[in-house]
């Protein structure tokens, strides 16, 4: 029984250090990317799709972790990148993404250059506005910033 | 001598206590009375404050369709408290309300389960959640309140944005008004007002693809038109739910209402038994701290 005990205590332990962690490294990367200009590091003409994608691929998941990833008109910017991943491989100049709305099964194609372009964004900006935040909510709440 | 040093003593501990209690909640005080005057003051005269509140709309569109708000209880109303022709509308749903058999079986299911009763003894609480518990060191909606009533009695939780759970909060929140009952949300430790202060930060803080805050269009943008509708302000936001949505045709809770919400933002909305959504409601709810419970009610 005791030793039952331990092994959950250690067990607790460990999942809470791992949630710090994760959360640590999804702030790193917020401060990672609030270093980076956007319109520079995903035009697609200048670095390539690959590039592009990776750096969405690189940010992403952070935005995730934090609640604040982006979705547009029903696709989540994850299933951007999964489409877009197997785009890339297959050399394909068009990615269609298969997602879920309202329970039903839909499809969507777009330019593969465009929809890298959107996922790098996505990813970078829903980043770079956790840490534009921390300064602007403020300026908003009436009675504090936001005067009237 | 020593009986009156024990007494003095006895008096200054419990008066530091009552102090520190109200203490935690001064800076949402603060908030609410500033967002009170502040809403106030912008639909006091739409017209009159046309440059500086409604620089869209036409002087025709106020004077014809914006009413001026002089009582704070009237925002329980949301968008139909200024808004003359939506007034008109709602007021013509209201003969027959489409959410009274959605009352009746919230009543069935409180009566079906006995240990509703144990839960929630009275069944006019509606305006009393969110509460925030210490032990747990979490907001409990009352969304989450009846789950956890549910599950402690060795039930499956219930969905949280519809179906039984609207019904059972249809017929609370019915009961709360009945008796006349006001918002009166309560922030009594340190952890408590923290909490309060992450669901503020987050109504203000701008996401999404659209870059827009709550506050976008519920403090800053109250009362500004999206194509044919009114935007609400955060002042009697909380007060009227569950809500019938004709858009919805049915009612929904309000995790269930902020996932819409977040879906027009841009992001990908939050679960609705998320930390995130409780936090968001407990900050929603203490705005209209004093506003009578006017729900359920009916919305576009």
């Amino acid at each position: 029984m005791k030793r039952i005990n331990q092994t959950i205590a250690t067990l607790s332990l460990g999942l809470a250090l791992t949630a710090a962690a994760t959360a640590g490294d999804a702030m790193k990367m917020v401060d990672e990317a609030a270093k980076l200009d956007v319109k520079k590091v995903c035009d697609v003409k200048a670095n390539g799709v690959a590039k592009v994608l990776a750096i969405a691929e690189k940010y992403n998941p952070a935005a995730v972790e934090l609640g604040v990833e982006f979705k547009r008109l029903g696709i989540r910017n994850s299933v951007y990148i999964k489409g877009l991943k197997e785009a890339v491989k297959a050399k394909k100049p068009e990615v269609t993404l298969k997602y879920k709305a309202k329970g039903k099964e839909k499809k969507k194609t777009f330019k593969t250059d465009y929809a890298a372009w959107r996922a790098c964004t996505f990813a970078v900006r829903a980043l770079q506005q956790v840490k534009e935040a921390d300064k602007t909510y403020r300026l908003a709440i009436p009675g504090d910033g936001f005067k009237f | 001598m020593k009986k009156s040093i024990v007494k003095a003593s006895v008096l200054m501990l419990v008066g530091s206590a009552i102090l520190a209690a109200g203490s935690y909640n001064a800076q949402a005080e603060k908030d609410r009375k500033a967002l009170v005057e502040y809403t106030l003051k912008r639909f006091e005269n739409p017209l009159k404050n046309r440059g500086l509140y409604f620089p869209y709309s036409t002087d025709k569109e106020l004077k014809n369709n914006m009413q001026p708000v002089k009582k704070v209880e009237d925002f329980r109303l949301g968008s139909y408290a200024f808004n003359k022709e939506g007034r008109a509308q709602y007021e013509e749903i209201k003969e027959m309300p489409p959410y009274e058999d959605n009352i009746d079986a919230g009543e069935e299911l409180y009566n079906k389960y006995a240990f509703f009763k144990k839960c929630f003894p009275d069944p006019a609480i509606a305006g009393e959640y969110p509460k925030f518990d210490d032990k747990s060191g979490k907001v409990v909606t009352l969304t989450r309140a009846i789950n956890q009533c549910l599950v402690a009695n060795g039930q499956k939780p219930w969905k949280m944005t519809k179906g039984k759970m609207t019904d059972l909060e249809a017929y609370f929140a019915a009961k709360s008004t009945e008796a006349g009952k006001k918002v009166n949300v309560q922030i009594n430790s340190k952890a408590a007002a923290e909490a309060y202060e992450r669901g503020k930060k987050e109504y203000y803080t701008q996401r999404g693809y659209l870059k827009l805050s709550c506050a976008n269009c519920h403090v800053q943008g109250a009362g500004q038109r999206v194509r044919r509708e009114y935007l609400s302000p955060l002042l009697g936001q909380t007060t009227h739910f569950p809500v019938y949505r004709l858009k919805w045709q049915g009612l929904g809770t309000m995790e269930r209402r902020i996932k819409g919400c977040e879906k027009n933002q841009g992001e990908n909305p939050h679960k609705p038994s998320s930390d995130w959504t409780a936090e968001m409601i407990y900050f929603m709810s203490y705005m209209s701290n004093g506003l009578p419970v006017d729900g359920p009610d009916v919305r576009k």
